[in-house]
């Protein structure tokens, strides 16, 4: 078996001391950092993928194979120029304004990472001018606002109204999720989207930010 | 050991044993003093402080394990709930047990139309009034999230529809602290009097925690307004096992003790007897579909265990029943809903909401809460166990009745069949006449119960005085948000 096979199985595995041991090695032994990435890390978070999706394996297995393929990332990073780093996209996500509630906004976070999103998490308890200004600072392709509470969700609206009034929503998709929201209050809010849970999070990021 | 029925003789399950109790107990402890809360209330740090809790960072509290023996003592082992004539209706204490729905469901599954859309006020007050009519429905909750109110009004509407169309106890959700004063005016307004109202509480206040181990500021507000009011309250942790509470059962009522405890210690520093019900929820992380979902197995193991912690503690105990994670009243609601509540019931949880809740809590379901009334019937007669007395034990009656003979026509049948349980919407028919009464099935024939109640059935009004005041309450709180917004 190759080192980039074993590489990858131990991803698979969620072997994420294996993997960083053996990504170190294929650093030291001369390997291009990219195939690392690609051929070993990615491949392996690949096929995690495809068995995720047939039910083959569950979320906290995903969650080991996404940390063994961190662990690799975080060794190869400072080999990489930044432009050449491989992302998906990049997201701000916060839970609105007066609620603490980040659970599922968490799931979320680590479901988009290990697809390869990078995510800027604010945090709870989030206002709109925070929001604004995390658009600015990080210039993402989309912001997540997540509510668990029926009071807070009107929050998002606020916060939509926000980067509106900077001049910022046409530079960012909003998508919003948590119990008591619906596409039918994205739509009267004038979100870009909606998802039900961190798996369609992820889904749906994927196809507003192509 | 006990035995699950008020009675004395009927069934029980005990989920722990008495040394598993208190390795939790323990474990939880721990939990208290050596990881501690963060709590979003400056007040209740304070109280904390003073106490004896170790405060770090302004809000982070380490409980020492004295102050969980000391809130122990003073709360009361028993709370009583009293109906809106101000008679008492729910002794939580012992092994007794009491249904009552859940709150807040984001859809209704209209059983005539069979669509499922956002519920509205006419949508809940039909929805109270037939709990009002069916008769192991002890409690209602507010079942739906009011789609046609301002949102910042939604709890208070919600109580002026169920306080005048139930004359039974409530659980209340409030947004907020000032949403809780409303409610407790508007409840005394219909009792007769805040003094009325705390000797004999109309409601009980469900608050909670946000796990992991942090308490929002609103929560411990609506804690204390509640300690000072003499309202009964929970502080029930809604675990998400495998997200917010660890996945394993022993690890979850570890964390969820340990918010519970610390909701106790912080309501009992408040005022020492206010009357508090122990118990908290899991809903375990489908680790699949991400979903939250109720009454899998180690959920109903999970209450069993709190069950038996309150039991240990002496405390009421709060837990759930006829919850199902199904979109439609189907198999799988059923299936889900009922184990759920024959395990509650026989675990002695005192006080048990959420029946009618479909999806994970996100729909209600008519057909569900009719169809779990029967089902809580069922119930309640195999809490009352076998008798044994000598007019049970029915000797005369097989010595005169004799072999080949026939009891139908016997004393003994006539005086004790009445005993036994008689169904509502179960169908015990032969086939023919099963035919000719339209071949319905039983969601069909819980759809015409439905349907008959909310043509006939007229809950007992308030008076106009009282519905003048209620309005009155609403009119100000309306200007009050107003401002506010």
């Amino acid at each position: 078996m190759s080192d980039f096979t074993s590489l990858a199985e131990l991803v698979i595995n969620g072997n994420y001391n294996g993997a960083k041991d053996l990504t170190q090695k294929m650093i030291d032994n001369g390997n291009d950092p990219l195939e690392i990435i690609n051929q070993g890390l990615m491949a392996g978070m690949n096929v995690v993928g495809v068995r995720f999706k047939a039910g083959d394996m569950y979320v906290p297995e995903v969650m080991m194979s996404a940390k063994a393929m961190s662990t690799g990332i975080e060794l190869l990073k400072p080999l990489i120029a930044d432009k050449d780093m491989p992302t998906a996209g990049k997201v701000v996500i916060g839970t609105v304004k007066g609620d603490l509630h980040d659970i599922g906004k968490k799931l979320v976070v680590m479901m988009m990472e290990s697809a390869g999103f990078e995510i800027i998490d604010l945090g709870v308890d989030i206002d709109p001018a925070a929001f604004v200004k995390a658009v600015k600072e990080h210039s993402p392709q989309a912001i997540g606002l997540s509510a668990l509470l029926t009071t807070t969700m009107l929050s998002m609206k606020d916060t939509i109204e926000a980067l509106k009034e900077e001049g910022l929503r046409d530079s960012v998709k909003v998508v919003i999720g948590g119990a008591p929201i619906s596409q039918s209050f994205a739509d009267e809010i004038g979100a870009d989207g909606y998802a039900a849970d961190a798996a369609s999070a992820t889904e749906l990021c994927r196809r507003i930010i192509a | 050991m006990g035995v699950g029925s008020s009675h004395g003789n009927g069934l029980f399950f005990r989920t722990l044993t008495e040394k598993q109790a208190e390795e939790i107990h323990l474990a939880s402890c721990q939990v208290l003093e050596d990881t501690g809360m963060v709590i979003h209330h400056e007040e209740a740090v304070e109280l904390l402080r003073q106490a004896g809790a170790h405060v770090e960072n302004g809000n982070r509290v380490y409980f020492p394990s004295f102050l969980v023996k000391q809130a122990l003592q003073s709360a009361p082992s028993r709370v009583t709930l009293y109906n809106r004539k101000g008679e008492a209706a729910l002794h939580l204490e012992g092994a007794n047990v009491y249904f009552g729905t859940g709150s807040d469901t984001l859809n209704y599954l209209d059983p005539f139309t069979l669509e499922r859309r956002s519920w509205r006020q006419e949508d809940v007050a039909n929805a109270i009034r037939l709990c009002d009519k069916l008769p192991n429905i002890d409690f209602v909750m507010s079942m739906g999230l009011l789609s046609d109110v301002d949102p910042r009004m939604i709890n208070r509407e919600q109580y002026a529809i169920m306080v005048q169309n139930t004359e039974k106890p409530q659980v209340v959700i409030a947004e907020d602290g000032d949403t809780l004063l409303d409610i407790i005016e508007m409840a005394a307004c219909a009792v007769g009097g805040k003094e009325r109202l705390r000797q004999k509480p109309l409601f009980m206040i469900y608050t909670e925690p946000t796990s992991p181990l942090q308490h929002p500021k609103e929560s411990i507000e609506k804690l204390l307004i509640a300690a000072e009011n003499g309202v009964p309250a929970n502080f029930a942790c809604g675990g998400v096992a495998g997200a917010s509470v660890p996945t394993t059962i022993a690890g979850a009522l570890v964390q969820a003790n340990a918010e519970a405890l610390s909701g106790l210690i912080i309501h009992q520093l408040k005022a020492p007897g206010a009357p508090f019900i122990y118990g908290y929820g899991n809903s375990p992380l489908d680790m699949r579909t991400m979903q939250a979902v109720y009454g899998t197995p180690e959920a109903v193991l999970f209450q069993g265990g709190a069950v038996d912690l309150a039991h240990y503690y002496q405390l009421p105990s709060w837990g759930y029943a006829g919850c199902s994670n199904s979109k439609v009243c189907d198999e799988q609601a059923i299936a889900e809903s009922t184990m759920f509540t024959m395990m509650g019931a026989l675990q002695g949880c005192n006080i048990m909401h959420d029946v009618f809740y479909m999806e994970f809590g996100i729909t209600g379901s008519l057909e569900l809460l009719v169809i779990s009334n029967e089902v809580i019937g069922r119930t309640r007669r195999l809490l009352k166990g076998i008798n044994t007395d000598k007019e049970s034990l029915g000797v005369e009656s097989i010595m005169r009745v004799g072999p080949g003979g026939n009891f139908l026509g016997d004393d003994h049948t006539a005086k004790h069949f009445r005993d036994n349980w008689f169904p509502d919407l179960s169908d015990f028919n032969n086939y023919e006449n099963w035919t000719a009464n339209g071949s319905k099935t039983m969601i069909e024939r819980a759809r015409d119960q439905i349907k008959q109640v909310l043509e006939t059935h007229q809950p007992k009004p308030v008076t106009e005085e009282v519905k003048a005041q209620i309005g009155e309450i609403l009119r100000k709180a309306k200007e009050k948000v107003g401002e506010k917004a």
